[in-house]
């Protein structure tokens, strides 16, 4: 009875004192100035970026005698419910970031505030001329900010450049090299039964070669959905045509077989250590797989085995297409209705994208890997150094800076537009044999009726 | 007892100790309830207030329902899946539990084995038959070419092995080497037969139950086992597999993880995941039309008690409740 007493007295002490320490450890952690005023800022950021994000704050608060931003992660995909029940509530924070396709909606329906209303218009004016068109494009609805992106996701064709050279050919500057290259390496389906396709177009990147091919999904003038348009029609006969090439079923089957790599391993890394090609001799991707690339490199260099070399190219177009064009997307901040520090926000954001000071910015980017929203930023001796070290990422800051970059329509209902795009294009490759125009025609029409729906709230 | 008061103290008392669970009940499903019935003639984006829009929601779905789009598909999704998967579940169920009530050697470690996928979480199982359902590696393909199966694509197929489309392709060029069959929503219903093990331990429980009087009075009579099943298991089981196929049918519709995690939470192949539930969650939370996802959660209400309702009504006929002495 003794023991078991003297028992209880050990674990209630014990968590008393770790009770105790927490408690002092987050304080310490998360504690405000006391004469400086405090900024709630939400994200998603989670793994090796949580930490980058962390830093930054760190950094702005060290900087700052009037703010402080306390950050708090928010991972999950109910953001959104979460942000919109914080404000109706009447205590939403004063910064939010996002990557998804919702800024109209959000400024629809008054969740966010217009940045003219923490900026002045100097700054407005200012962020025009500095950013990049395509952040530019990721941060306005109609002619207004909503919000004010941080970091662009840029996508371009990562290609295996020793599998390339072994067949004697150039990586490719126009669609019909790109054909070609398939269809040397791989020209039928039993030509794949090693365990790799030259090339194979995946259906969600209809929006990009959409763009590519010089096609837009949207009319914002008129208010016009475009997605059955010819360009569009065209990218999707395209890619279906690689369906109808090696068969859609095979398609299928290797495309599935991607999600069995452990770790959403790169499918252009060789997985066996003897190889030099991995499941694609060329491949879509974003700029954060250049650090799988260089991982990769050194893993190999240490084994003293041999690695394939790889490149960067921009997506080639067809003839009439656009060339150093595609799918845009990208993190931005919003400022939410009901905000009680919309100027520490301002200035916050500020600080991280590098309106002022582009050095601290490049900093941010570089650790985390993230493409700048500005030619300033990019031009800053950290990032130009970062750009040395890894030469393959300086490929997607340049097509950031490209005009022809795009991202989803920023329309109430976008979330919805892309996923029946998506949808559509993966019907086209399911069944390569049928027309593309009535299931792009049908898709048109949904979201037409969507869009129509959704402005009309 | 009847007729006879309780003092006034008691009766306060009983309301008091039933007051936590009267207040849950109000606040977390009447009101609930009564506000997304409210909801769905209106138009709601959960920020703004809700807008009287009249029957335009139902005329939506009626719409939908026409085109095979949105909730149409999302409809008929769901009642491939239920439709399979409930009686099948039932039905593997039953004779699992035949089987292990068998006096075999080593019978718990059948029937742990049995019953061990239920309780692996939903999240884990899902991604393990992302795993299993690989067509180039996976382990289900890999059992199915040893009885002559060529691989199947299964979540990356969005056309299901009970279609038109798939009877045509059949027609057409018979059962070749490489056919396809089986598409996303047979392989929902294959992920849903591997938690059958919930079903199995409540059969388990019944058999046990059924008086071996029975069973000796079927011997006497010279029954086989097969008619020992037949007449004496099954109807004696009955109440339980009527509850299972209620509880089954409920919890079918109301699918939502897997196929959230199946699809990245998108519905994709073309759709073909798109269950009433994600759907659902999709106009909501997604595209932010709670007003429409309340006409469809009202109508998938009214739809699973009319469904119940025709269960029971049939139930007289099929189900045979013991009567104690």
């Amino acid at each position: 009875m003794n023991g078991l007493r003297i028992l209880t007295s050990w674990l209630a002490l014990t968590c008393l004192v770790a009770l105790t320490v927490a408690g002092w450890q987050s304080r310490i952690t998360n504690r405000p100035s006391q004469t400086r005023q405090e900024v709630l800022f939400w994200h998603f950021w989670g793994g090796r970026d949580r930490a980058v994000v962390d830093d930054v704050v760190h950094r702005f608060n060290e900087s700052q005698d009037q703010f402080h931003v306390r950050a708090i992660a928010m991972p999950g995909n109910n953001l959104q419910a979460k942000l919109f029940l914080s404000v109706t509530g009447g205590d939403p924070p004063d910064l939010v970031n996002q990557d998804d396709p919702v800024l109209a909606d959000w400024a629809k329906r008054g969740v966010i505030q217009p940045i003219a209303s923490v900026a002045t218009r100097g700054q407005i004016n200012r962020l025009d001329d500095w950013m990049f068109e395509s952040a530019r494009r990721l941060s306005k609805v109609g002619s207004d900010y909503y919000g004010v992106c941080n970091g662009l996701d840029i996508r371009a064709l990562y290609y295996n450049k020793t599998l390339l050279d072994q067949h004697g050919l150039e990586p490719p500057g126009t669609l019909e090299q790109l054909d070609r290259i398939a269809d040397r390496i791989t020209p039928d389906a039993a030509a794949a039964s090693g365990g790799h396709y030259a090339y194979l177009p995946d259906s969600r990147r209809l929006w990009a070669w959409g763009y590519v091919f010089g096609g837009r999904f949207y009319d914002p003038q008129t208010g016009q959905v475009e997605v059955d348009s010819g360009p569009i029609q065209e990218a999707t006969r395209w890619m279906a045509s690689y369906s109808q090439r090696y068969g859609a079923d095979n398609v299928a089957a290797f495309r599935q077989g991607d999600q069995s790599l452990p770790g959403k391993t790169f499918p252009l890394l060789p997985t066996e250590s003897d190889s030099l090609v991995g499941r694609y001799g060329l491949i879509m991707d974003g700029q954060w797989r250049t650090r799988d690339l260089l991982d990769f490199q050194n893993e190999r260099r240490q084994l003293s085995l041999p690695s394939p070399e790889f490149g960067v190219c921009p997506l080639p177009p067809p003839p009439g297409g656009r060339s150093r064009a595609g799918w845009v997307n990208g993190n931005f901040f919003v400022v939410p209705t009901g905000a009680k520090c919309p100027e520490g926000a301002w200035e916050f954001i500020q600080f991280w994208i590098g309106l002022e000071h582009p050095e601290a910015a490049a900093q941010t980017c570089a650790a985390g890997g993230w493409i700048p929203v500005s030619q300033q930023v990019v031009e800053t001796t950290e990032f130009q150094a970062y750009l040395v070290q890894n030469p393959l990422f300086g490929q997607f800051v340049n097509l950031a800076g490209s005009p022809n970059q795009f991202p989803v329509p920023s329309v109430p209902g976008a979330a919805m537009f892309k996923r029946t795009v998506e949808s559509a294009a993966y019907q086209a490759m399911s069944y390569p044999d049928r027309p593309v125009g009535p299931i792009l025609r049908q898709a048109n029409q949904r979201i037409q009726q969507q869009l129509q729906r959704a402005g009309a709230e | 007892m009847s007729g006879k008061r309780l003092p006034p103290t008691e009766t306060a008392a009983g309301w008091l100790f039933c007051l936590p669970w009267i207040i849950g009940f109000l606040a977390l499903f009447v009101w609930p309830f009564f506000a997304s019935a409210w909801w769905s003639f209106c138009q709601y984006d959960m920020v703004n207030p809700p807008r009287w829009v009249g029957g335009s929601n139902y005329g939506r779905l009626a719409s939908d329902l026409v085109t095979q789009q949105g909730f149409g598909q999302a409809l008929t999704n769901t009642l491939y899946y239920s439709l399979l998967s409930v009686p099948l579940s039932v039905i593997l169920g039953v004779l699992l539990a035949v089987l292990l009530s068998a006096p075999l050697r080593g019978q718990a470690i059948y029937r742990t084995l049995v019953f061990l996928p239920s309780v692996i979480p939903v999240v884990a199982a899902s991604i393990l038959w992302l795993w299993l359902l690989n067509p180039e590696s996976g382990m289900v393909n890999y059992l199915l070419s040893w009885v002559g199966v060529p691989p199947q694509n299964w979540l990356n197929q969005a056309r299901p092995a009970i279609s038109m489309e798939t009877m045509e392709m059949i027609r057409q060029g018979g059962m070749v080497s490489s056919f396809k069959l089986f598409g996303s929503k047979d392989a929902l219903v294959l992920m849903s037969l591997w938690g059958v093990g919930n079903f199995v331990v409540i059969y388990l429980a019944a058999i046990s139950d059924i008086p071996r009087s029975l069973y000796e009075a079927a011997e006497m009579d010279g029954a086989s086992p097969g008619r020992k099943l037949l007449h004496v298991t099954l109807p004696m089981l009955s109440p339980i597999i009527f509850f299972n196929l209620v509880m089954g049918l409920i919890r079918s519709v109301q699918t939502f993880t897997s196929i959230y995690i199946l699809s990245e939470g998108t519905g994709a192949p073309a759709g073909s995941l798109k269950l009433i539930s994600l759907e659902l969650f999709l106009s909501a939370f997604s595209d932010l039309e709670m007003g429409y996802a309340s006409a469809m959660a009202l109508l998938l209400f009214i739809g699973l008690a009319l469904a119940t309702l025709l269960l029971f009504r049939t139930s007289r006929y099929w189900v045979h409740y013991r009567m104690v002495a």
